[in-house]
């Protein structure tokens, strides 16, 4: 059977909902959105005006919960990489928007730029775990009004899997929809392809922004997929044990998909969570610790709990250099995640929890989706790995070198093949310059810089992209 | 007795025992001490213990901001008292502070303002996404000697920039010195905008402010 962890009992789950619908009702949620306020009033909440929080009942809850998608299929640019969730194994996401990329060259800490985001996003294109890419680093060197469009297009330009980000503010809206009828061709394959997605995090505690949340609700005539993405942290922003920041962040991703399903019912949501852990000490967010990802494995629980699929935040680290604590904390981040079979864990390619882009441990994370993988799948004890006969046949003393089915297994997924582990022999190793995984990461990354593009944009489309930025730069960057 | 009752105003503070610092100002008041030294000798000194002791990791940041909150209590009890004297609590200097506009994130924001208080300076925090006027209108209406502009996104950064920029052109970059932070802003960034200070952390911050006013060391 598959190794897989339980981390909530079915009464627990049950328990949190409950929790989260009281937190709903009798706290209410604040949005300082009057588009979604108004919404809310109309299908039933209880709405304060002044405060701009509005009361949700169980009712609308149960009522959104139906007609959100159970499934659907997360498009690409290139259909090969269209992802259909729910999913029976656990893919990656980008890790997102660092402020900082470690220069591949130099080793240098810096702002990111628009070059780094486009390597990064070639990097994940090679890496054969991730099917969501996210802008891995913030463009500083784009204009500030229309930063988001340039990040976004630019994943889509150099990355033909999925791409999911965020857009700001409502005006931004237009040209991003603008790039996409370019690259799918009109609004029905938008809406069908469903090739990007947006990030959407309601602001701990019980909180949701106006400009993020309009721009959102625009998005809903073109069915653009939300992927909701609660945040709080144990102490700070949420209340101090797991199993309550919990009931908090269930609630905060609940009046999410209120909120949007009313707006438009059907349209595709994925139930997430990034919530933290705090450092007592100096009140910093903490992503890569086991208190993490305790949270977001059984939030993902939750969302398997509604039937909505799902993604929880896993394979993150909070060290500052790579190495040691970095690995540690990245698997101890990932497992739990793909042991509950999540259908997406992010993300990969980033430390310092999640500032600082890392074009080698894209693929170094790329490797420990594999191993975990590898241990998910468990012990297969299907009539094809039942070689008893191999035994009895061998017998004492032999080998079994020569059996048919060892041909066949070294070659099957009975056995994962590294892709970056080092494993020569000892004096092999020092000729070769005692390299580590590291360095075979490196090397690689050099390999697909090198190579030409993948899937790149047509001519025309990439033309039209380039005039819809410089539109954007213009009108936008004015309005500042 | 005097003494003991100053050790117990501590000991609320270190405990972050509300009730007993909220009891102990009311005691105080009965007994006719002067609040500037009950706060003085009593509670401040608790506060400044928590806050060394965080700043070398051995207080939790509950029990400084707990700590904090013991001592407002009990001014709070003391205050109508104080206006009658017209005594007034030294500082170390006024700071307005805020997350920029167009940005939420107010944690970090908020334990600067946390440790700025256990320090010392009177805090005006006006929370997240304030707009660059709200803060110099502020600085001005308070007659503060710091702003703190805290910024967690990198499209956001650019209103630390603003705020320089908009206290050099109405000639009130000599009054108010501006002080920034928040994840990806750096000693780099802060430099280039001609912020006056810079720190990565709260404790950081602290010894910025003091050096900002004259009052370091
Ligand atoms: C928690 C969090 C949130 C929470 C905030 C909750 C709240 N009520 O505060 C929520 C969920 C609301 C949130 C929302 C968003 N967030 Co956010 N968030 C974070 C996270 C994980 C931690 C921030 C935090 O609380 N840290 C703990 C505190 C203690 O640390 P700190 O803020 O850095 O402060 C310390 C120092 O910087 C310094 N300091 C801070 N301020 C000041 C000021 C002065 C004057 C001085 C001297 C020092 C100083 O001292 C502090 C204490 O030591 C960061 C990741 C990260 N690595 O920072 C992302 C992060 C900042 N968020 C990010 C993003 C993208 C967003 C959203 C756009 C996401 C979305 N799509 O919805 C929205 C934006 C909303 C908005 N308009 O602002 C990105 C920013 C990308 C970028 N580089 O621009 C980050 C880096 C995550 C990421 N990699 O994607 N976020």
């Amino acid at each position: 059977m598959k190794l897989t962890a339980e981390i909530l009992s079915r009464d627990e789950q049950q328990r949190i909902h409950d929790h989260s619908l009281r937190v709903l009702w009798e706290a209410g949620v604040q949005f300082h959105s009057l588009k979604a306020l108004k919404l809310l009033a109309e299908a039933g909440a209880t709405v304060d005006w002044e405060t701009k929080i509005a009361r949700i009942p169980e009712k609308l809850v149960i009522q959104t919960l139906e007609t959100a998608p159970k499934s659907f299929v997360l498009g690409a640019r290139n259909s090969s990489y269209d992802y259909p969730m729910p999913s029976p194994h656990t893919r990656y996401t980008m890790d997102g928007t660092s402020a900082f990329a470690t220069d591949f060259e130099t080793g240098e800490r810096r702002y990111g730029t628009l070059k780094d985001l486009e390597r990064g996003v070639r990097v994940f294109m090679a890496a054969d775990m991730g099917v969501m890419c996210w802008p891995p680093c913030c463009a500083s060197d784009a204009p500030d009004g229309s930063r988001p469009l340039h990040e976004f297009l630019t994943m889509l330009r150099f990355c033909s899997k999925h791409g999911n980000h965020e857009l700001h503010h409502p005006n931004q809206v237009p040209y991003f929809v603008a790039a996409l009828k370019a690259i799918c061709g009109d609004d029905d394959a938008v809406r069908q392809r469903k090739i990007a997605s947006v990030v959407y995090c309601p602001v701990a505690p019980l909180m949701h922004d106006a400009e993020m949340c309009d721009a959102y609700l625009d998005l809903g005539a073109y069915d653009v997929p939300i992927l909701i993405l609660p945040m709080p942290a144990t102490g700070t922003t949420g209340p101090a044990s797991l199993f309550s920041n919990i009931v908090q962040g269930n609630a905060e991703a609940l009046s999410s998909i209120v909120l949007y399903q009313l707006a438009r019912p059907g349209r595709p949501l994925i139930y997430g969570s990034a919530s933290g852990s705090l450092d007592f000490a100096s009140g910093g967010f903490l992503t890569g610790v086991p208190e993490m990802v305790l949270q977001t494995a059984a939030m993902a629980v939750m969302g398997r709990f509604y039937g909505l699929p799902n993604t929880a935040t896993g394979c993150v680290s909070d060290a500052k250099a790579t190495g040691i604590q970095a690995v540690i904390e990245k698997v101890i981040t990932t497992l739990p995640a793909v042991l509950v079979s999540a259908d997406l864990v992010s993300g990969i390619g980033e430390i310092e929890t999640s500032q600082n882009l890392i074009l080698e441990q894209v693929l170094i994370d790329n490797e420990i989706a594999h191993f975990c993988e590898r241990l998910h799948q468990g012990v297969d004890t299907s009539p094809q790995k039942d070689l008893i006969e191999d035994i009895i046949h061998v017998g004492p003393g032999g080998n079994f070198l020569k059996a048919r089915s060892t041909r066949v297994m070294a070659r099957s997924d009975e056995f994962y093949i590294p892709q970056l582990a080092v494993r020569q022999s000892y004096e092999n190793w020092l000729a070769l310059g005692s390299p580590d995984m590291r360095d075979r990461a490196r090397e690689k990354v050099r390999e697909i810089l090198n190579s030409p593009l993948v899937d790149p944009l047509p001519e025309v489309v990439s033309r039209e992209i380039d005039e819809i930025l410089r539109e954007a730069d213009k009108e936008l960057s004015a309005e500042e | 007795m005097i003494e003991g009752l100053y050790q117990q105003m501590k000991q609320s503070v270190l405990d972050g025992d509300y009730e007993l610092a909220e009891t102990l100002a009311k005691k105080a008041l009965e007994l006719g001490i002067d609040p500037l030294e009950a706060i003085n000798n009593g509670y401040m000194p608790g506060v400044n213990e928590v806050g060394q002791l965080f700043s070398c990791g051995e207080m939790f940041l509950p029990e400084l901001v707990q700590a904090g909150e013991a001592m407002k209590i009990a001014i709070a009890i003391f205050e109508p008292e104080m206006a009658r004297r017209g005594s007034q609590r030294e500082s170390l200097g006024k700071v307005v502070l805020g997350t920029v506009e167009g940005d939420i994130h107010e944690i970090g924001k908020t334990l600067v303002g946390t440790m700025l208080t256990a320090n010392g300076f009177e805090v005006f925090d006006l929370g997240v996404d304030v707009s660059v006027s709200r803060l110099i209108e502020k600085a001005l209406e308070v007659n503060a000697d710091l702003i703190g502009a805290s910024a967690l996104l990198t499209t956001t950064m650019i209103k630390q920039k603003s705020l320089v920029d908009e206290l050099k052109a109405e000639g009130l970059d000599k009054r108010f010195k501006v002080m920034v932070g928040g994840a990806p802003v750096t000693q780099e960034w802060a430099q280039r905008i001609g912020a006056h200070g810079y720190s990565e952390d709260a404790i950081g911050a602290v010894a910025v402010a003091k050096r900002l006013v004259g009052k370091a060391g």
